[in-house]
């Protein structure tokens, strides 16, 4: 299963690669020197590899974020707006706030800082849904929007840097940066950190009474009350969890690669969605495909840098189609194979279903 | 106080109609496609992609109508692909949505940078033609009406076609068997089946139309209500017409409503934005200590608190989101 599922997504990598270069060949570009220079930028020494995987860290938090609760069943779109408010708060705290200790302790500090603020951003969803019946589907794409311009106003307002009149923060105390691990490279701290919380999350999700809790109130919270679980509370937990994922992730990325913070901040939430899809919902999955999406944008950069110029978007081309084609060829292998299901095809359903916002 | 020529009632009615008039075109393809039991998270990515090929073959041809034409057809043509995915592969329609959202942000941006150059080759102007593109169309007579006048019968031409459109779907809907049919497809599927009605097919047809209404959407953005593409120019609005359509309970009163006072708030909270330095009422001056950021959160906040307060009467389609495995 492990291994045609690979060869699944090679597939689909092979086939959304070609037809972008054959677009690309078409409109009268070349084509092969286009891939030769993306796959130079994308890992063809340590440098691009170390910016390949400082580009992956973001997405692979924000994808363990969609993917905790979308094998749950919890349709959570507001990666976003956590990712943001994680971002907002560490900047918040390294730049605003005077602490008193090392400077190991602020950063510590502001990481966990910004996991609570996504955590607690996530939550708002569920308590909506628990008990005012908005399905999180909505009221977590609402909330990225309100998480945005409460961003924008505090990077106009409090936050701004004194020099400019754009929504933007002051930078960082250098002190602050999250230190660099391989020397002259963008490899920074956070990268490990990522991959440590995947490893983490798939421990506690596959291996404890705790993340099985999790998947089972997600997916069927009859049964789950039926066997004496804290339904309300791992409803909570999920949500909690994935935020705390997302608004790692706005730290990580304000901490150890920008070091300031921009009104526009990335779309990191919303790939990660992808992300989560292309790695099977599974925690080592999501950080397999966050690196080959983090090389994917890197490539596209040193691309678009290059003579060629072409615009780095192209790269989202190619994740489109990833996803699509990984849509159509599971379905198919999952018709033709065994009556399973699989995990993105529990992703239920009915945002409106008044039985699962019930129970 | 006067904006042009115009007292501030009037011209906010007409403004909130502008905003909402993109909303409601989009709004009536999402709720039919939601009613058949399809949901689409990619209406944004749908809209942008109207955007630029309206853009771009109103640029290259030099006719609006072109362009709207394109819109509606690369609307359709992306919305084909959705259909393929979720409908006929029956596989997860929010994932499916997720990903065509990503797609034509990489769509749009690479056909935009292909314009540009095919255009600077050309040694042609990459901006649109002053006649290029729609102007808004004012009804004699009933234009003259005060304060409905130009709020109803002052705007684009993609007004009239998403109030016609908004009659004519509710008609079907409610008053003939297609309707029925297409009703049944999100309520009862296995129904329709038995009776003999291909379920993927006509889910199809409902979500190219909702693909259609999108493209012609993000043509209203691109070249009628401004002239001008940017790659973020739909700006999230997708994602607001996907809510407007629950929250107005798949029904199109609803929906119309909702528009309405989204593109009420909206145009409100530009309005004092460009008006709040200038105005000498105390109101709009003590408005200026807000940070404008509030205003344009406004819409989506009160989004949420109609949601949380609002009855959840009607729960919406009962397999809306589940595909149809025949």
């Amino acid at each position: 299963m492990f291994w045609l599922w690979t060869a699944m997504a090679m597939g689909a990598v092979a086939f959304s690669v070609l037809l972008v270069l054959a677009i690309l060949a078409i409109s009268g570009y070349p084509a092969l020197g286009i891939l030769h220079r993306w796959i130079i930028g994308a890992a063809g020494n340590r440098f691009n590899l170390a910016a390949s995987m400082a580009d992956a860290c973001p997405l692979l938090l924000t994808g363990l974020a969609a993917g905790v609760a979308f094998r749950s069943g919890v349709l959570n779109i507001g990666a976003q707006g956590q990712f943001l408010l994680g971002a907002l708060v560490s900047v918040a705290l390294t730049t605003r706030v005077i602490f008193p200790g090392p400077f190991w302790c602020v950063i510590v500090g502001a990481m966990a800082a910004a996991c609570i603020a996504g955590g607690m951003w996530a939550l708002l969803a569920s308590v909506l849904e628990r008990y005012r019946g908005v399905p999180v589907v909505l009221s977590t794409i609402l909330l990225n929007f309100v998480a945005l311009y409460l961003v924008r106003a505090a990077l106009h307002g409090p936050l701004q840097a004194a020099d400019t009149s754009a929504p933007q923060s002051p930078q960082l105390k250098i002190i602050y940066w999250l230190p660099i691990l391989i020397t002259n490279t963008d490899f920074h701290l956070g990268i490990p950190l990522a991959f440590a919380v995947a490893v983490a999350m798939a421990v506690v999700l596959g291996r404890t009474n705790f993340g099985f809790e999790l998947l089972i109130t997600g997916l069927n919270p009859r049964v789950a009350r039926l066997v004496g679980m804290p339904v309300v509370r791992r409803q909570f937990a999920i949500m909690f969890l994935s935020g705390c994922c997302a608004g790692l992730g706005g730290a990580v990325q304000v901490l150890g690669v920008t070091h300031f913070m921009l009104g526009n901040f990335g779309n990191y939430g919303y790939t990660g969605i992808a992300v989560a899809l292309l790695g099977r919902l599974n925690p080592i999955g999501i950080a397999i495909a966050a690196v080959f999406f983090g090389m994917l944008d890197t490539g596209s950069r040193f691309v678009e840098e290059s003579s060629l110029a072409l615009p780095h978007q192209m790269a989202n081309v190619v994740k489109g189609v990833i996803i699509l084609a990984m849509l159509v060829a599971s379905a198919w292998m999952m018709r033709r194979g065994s009556r399973v299901r699989s995990p993105e095809a529990g992703v239920n359903q009915n945002p409106a279903d008044p039985q699962q916002v019930q129970s | 106080m006067n904006i042009i020529g115009e007292s501030l009632g009037t011209f906010l009615a007409r403004q909130t109609v502008q905003a909402a008039t993109p909303l409601i075109m989009a709004g009536l393809g999402e709720l039919l496609a939601e009613v058949t039991g399809v949901i689409n998270i990619g209406i944004e990515g749908l809209m942008l992609m109207g955007c630029i090929a309206g853009y771009a073959a109103a640029g290259i041809s030099g006719s609006g109508g072109v362009g709207l034409g394109a819109a509606i057809l690369v609307g359709m043509g992306t919305a084909a692909v959705f259909a393929g995915v979720t409908v006929w592969a029956a596989a997860d329609q929010i994932v499916a949505g997720a990903a065509v959202n990503i797609l034509a942000v990489g769509a749009s941006g690479l056909a935009w940078f292909f314009y540009q150059n095919a255009r600077e080759a050309a040694h042609r102007s990459v901006s649109l033609g002053r006649h290029v593109g729609f102007q808004s169309e004012a009804i004699p007579g009933l234009s003259r009406i005060p304060f409905f006048g130009p709020m109803l019968f002052d705007q684009y031409m993609l007004f009239y076609a998403a109030i016609i459109l908004a009659v004519l779907i509710w008609l079907l809907l409610h008053h003939t068997r297609t309707g029925a049919i297409l009703r049944a497809l999100g309520d009862a599927p296995e129904a329709c089946q038995a009776a003999g009605i291909s379920v993927r097919t006509w889910r199809t047809g409902a979500v190219l139309f909702a693909g259609a209404c999108a493209g012609a959407a993000g043509a209203y953005l691109s070249i009628m209500r401004t002239h001008a593409f940017a790659s973020d120019m739909t700006g999230g609005q997708g994602f607001v017409v996907l809510s407007l359509v629950i929250f107005g309970r798949w029904t199109i009163p609803g929906l119309i409503a909702g528009c309405l006072l989204f593109g009420g708030i909206n145009s409100l909270q530009q309005t004092l934005q460009t008006t709040r330095y200038t105005s000498h009422s105390t109101l709009m001056h003590a408005l200026q200590y807000i940070p404008f950021e509030f205003f344009q959160m406004l819409p989506y906040v009160v989004a949420l608190l109609a949601l949380a307060t609002l009855s959840r009467s009607s729960p919406g389609p009962r397999y809306l989101g589940q595909a149809w495995r025949q």
